[in-house]
């Protein structure tokens, strides 16, 4: 009796070995396979659609690293676009959820207005900030002029050298609010009595911050940071929306290079700019958490 | 022991394990299985052009604004063809651009397809997509001398359909004001007239400098008679010549002249602010081009067209008053398997009667000969089919890279950056995608 309920658990243990295969077999089929092909297709100068292509070894690479500034353009957009999302979201996304967390009728209304935005399409959002950004007839010009404020008026997205942070002003404009909610539920799980027992040794709200409530959103601040990297590593439809197809320099990212190196038939090399592309956020990634765990 | 039926982790593993490499395998099996040969193209299949129109034929093409006027051929030509159905199949024109060689290939759509001028005509001609046209009654339809871009090595692969004019459109009205009946006939004489209409009160030339697109326009008219061959670009592109060269200076600073007559701020400005600027009657000239009267018009504007293009050389030095562009280029896709069909939609849409309905409810002029064009902005413009016209040189760019970085020199110059400091930059970019 014993050995027939031992066989049965020992059969039911096995059929447990079954159940990631769904899983398994959908990461074999589509990110296994696929990144496997863009390694194959890095290492050859195929154009996209011929059956025939020569094999070049690593000149992709080696061209990617050594002499192609359009790359390296776009790579340093991206870290500045990077950064300044990083540290503007996540300090916007914190004051918000500060401010808002108490459960009001005013702060419900004022936290499903934060967050809609987030609803929005990338498209339209880029559509509408192009109007806001357009020096001429643009939203923020007209207003600059119907205030006085002439001299203030500027070019926006046509000024390579700020462009790029305008774009970032976009991108915290669409996410804070996503990022708000996370706080939010980061801020609610802390146990009031930490603040009542602060409050009583004569700690103010500075101090209560500091010692409790940013420790202790830690584990939601990593969540933002990493999320907000690879969101603005990824930004891709909200630069095409304002920035055109192609972007020009001033607001090229990685995302939009890949593309727009597809777009120029020179597959092999979008591969390897592809693999570049993942490598990179991998890395950073990495780099994060370890930051992040070395911090809490 | 096991029942048979069971899976142990050993073999799970093992499955997976097999699963994986099978598919790393596959993987690397190589672009289209090739076996690492240099590239070759694909050899054109012959057109089907007898048999009876039957069957559902996709046509894929990226213009949603021409989808009711071609709507009302599908139904004209259904009555011809009873047995036969056209499917539209539009995309945006960018994402058309970037994946309608991957998307027609194997015929699963676009068993009649549109292609741009250009690279992406290239590439499909390479890919072997094409069934050839010459020698069919098809092309007869059409303007000898407009039909070249549709054609290489001396085949026909394609009837480009649309005619533009990539210049500058302007408001007679306020060229009138600005007492200029006339077309300037040289460089000075533009800048007078652009110094007219400022003291007018008009924006005397308004320009997408923010829409990298449309900002390039420009410049098709900027080099027609600066550019010392009608292939500069393409000599640009090869190596030839460098956008270092005298010619191509001068014509960046000619750009910077332009820059007090333009809007202000005008390198972030989008087409769609610089269109209601010129369809508000604020401003003399919108240097798109042609494609644009029939969004003019929409916007309200109700004052004449022309187009006027600049003139960047000495009186009597100038090879070409304007410069056209001839697109939207139609071919039957050679694994169709509806091709009877596909041909004769086309043949239908070359039919000068077909070509009339879609150029007049378009706005569009069309490479079909003996059309009647009762569309007036259309007439206006006219003229211009039979005067000294260049093909525009801004499509002799195969590389995307190379184009933005040559377009992007006139947007920094605009912008304030010296002439010599972006030819420079730019050159460096063309060198690199060069190697």
């Amino acid at each position: 009796m014993s050995s027939t309920r031992s066989a049965r658990s020992r059969r039911a243990t096995r059929a447990l070995w079954l159940f990631p295969v769904p899983a398994l077999a959908l990461y074999l089929f589509f990110f296994a396979y696929p990144t496997a092909q863009a390694v194959q297709y890095a290492l050859t100068d195929w154009d996209g659609y011929s059956t025939t292509y020569d094999n070049v070894g690593l000149r992709n690479f080696t061209e990617l690293a050594t002499g192609d500034d359009v790359f390296r353009n776009a790579a340093e957009n991206n870290l500045k676009l990077t950064v300044t999302v990083v540290l503007a979201q996540t300090a916007l996304a914190l004051l918000l959820a500060l401010y808002l967390v108490r459960t009001t009728r005013a702060s419900t209304l004022l936290r499903a207005l934060f967050f809609l935005p987030t609803v929005l399409s990338s498209v339209s959002v880029a559509f509408v900030w192009r109007f806001v950004y357009d020096p001429d007839g643009g939203l923020l010009n007209s207003g600059l002029r119907a205030v006085g404020l002439d001299s203030w008026q500027s070019v926006y997205l046509g000024n390579p050298d700020t462009a790029v942070f305008w774009l970032a002003v976009t991108q915290v404009w669409f996410h804070a609010g996503q990022m708000m909610v996370v706080y939010v539920a980061g801020l609610q799980a802390i146990p009031r009595e930490l603040y009542e027992a602060a409050e009583l040794d004569g700690a103010g709200r500075w101090d209560s911050f500091r010692h409790i409530t940013w420790p202790l959103v830690a584990p939601a601040t990593g969540i933002v940071v990493a999320y907000t990297t690879v969101q603005s590593f990824k930004a891709f439809d909200l630069v095409l929306g304002l920035g055109g197809n192609p972007p020009g320099p001033a607001l090229d990212l990685l995302s939009t290079r890949v593309y727009t190196t597809f777009s120029n038939n020179e597959f092999g090399y979008a591969a390897a700019q592809s693999l570049v592309f993942m490598a990179l956020i991998a890395l950073l990634t990495w780099v994060q958490r370890r930051a992040l765990r070395r911090a809490a | 022991m096991s029942s048979p039926r069971s899976l142990d982790r050993r073999a799970a593993l093992r499955l997976f394990g097999a699963a994986g490499l099978g598919l790393a395998a596959a993987a690397c099996a190589g672009p289209g299985g090739g076996s690492g040969a240099t590239s070759s193209s694909a050899s054109p299949a012959a057109l089907a052009t007898s048999g009876t129109p039957e069957g559902t034929v996709s046509f894929a093409h990226w213009r949603a604004e021409d989808k009711a006027v071609i709507a009302d051929l599908i139904k004209a030509f259904v009555r011809k063809y009873p047995d036969a159905g056209v499917e539209q199949d539009i995309a945006p024109s960018a994402d058309y651009q970037s994946t309608a060689l991957r998307r027609i290939q194997g015929s699963k759509t676009g068993d009649l397809f549109t292609a741009f001028r250009g690279a992406q005509f290239q590439q499909i001609v390479r890919a072997g997509v094409y069934a050839p046209l010459t020698g069919t009654a098809a092309v007869d339809n059409y303007r000898a001398n407009l039909i070249g871009p549709g054609a290489q090595a001396g085949v026909q692969y394609g009837l480009p359909y649309q005619l533009v004019f990539n210049m500058p459109l302007a408001n007679t009205d306020a060229l009138d004001k600005a007492g200029h009946t006339a077309a300037p006939t040289d460089w000075d004489g533009f800048l007078q007239l652009l110094d007219d209409l400022k003291t007018k009160g008009y924006t005397p030339l308004a320009w997408p400098g923010g829409d990298a697109a449309n900002a390039g326009q420009l410049l098709n008219t900027m080099v027609m008679n600066n550019a010392p061959t009608d292939d500069a670009f393409t000599k640009i592109e090869s190596g030839a010549y460098k956008v270092t060269d005298d010619w191509f200076l001068t014509t960046l600073e000619q750009y910077a002249q332009l820059v007090p007559y333009l809007q202000t701020r005008a390198t972030g400005s989008t087409t769609d602010a610089v269109t209601q600027l010129f369809a508000q009657g604020r401003a003399g000239l919108l240097a798109t081009g042609s494609f644009q009267m029939a969004g003019v018009r929409a916007l309200g504007a109700k004052f004449p067209f022309d187009l006027l293009a600049p003139i960047t050389t000495a009186a009597g030095k100038a090879k070409y008053e304007g410069v056209f562009n001839t697109t939207f280029i139609l071919g039957v896709n050679s694994a169709s398997k509806v091709q009877p069909a596909a041909y004769a939609f086309l043949e239908f849409l070359g039919d000068p009667a077909n070509a009339g309905v879609y150029a007049n409810g378009t706005g569009q002029h069309v490479t079909v000969q003996g059309v009647d064009y009762t569309n007036t902005d259309l007439k206006a413009v006219a003229p211009w089919l039979t005067k000294k016209t260049l093909l525009a040189p801004r499509f002799q760019f195969l590389n995307l890279d190379i184009r933005t970085a040559v377009e992007n020199a006139t947007v920094a110059v605009v912008g304030g950056k010296k002439p010599a400091q972006a030819a420079e930059e730019a050159q460096r970019v063309i060198d690199q995608k060069r190697a």
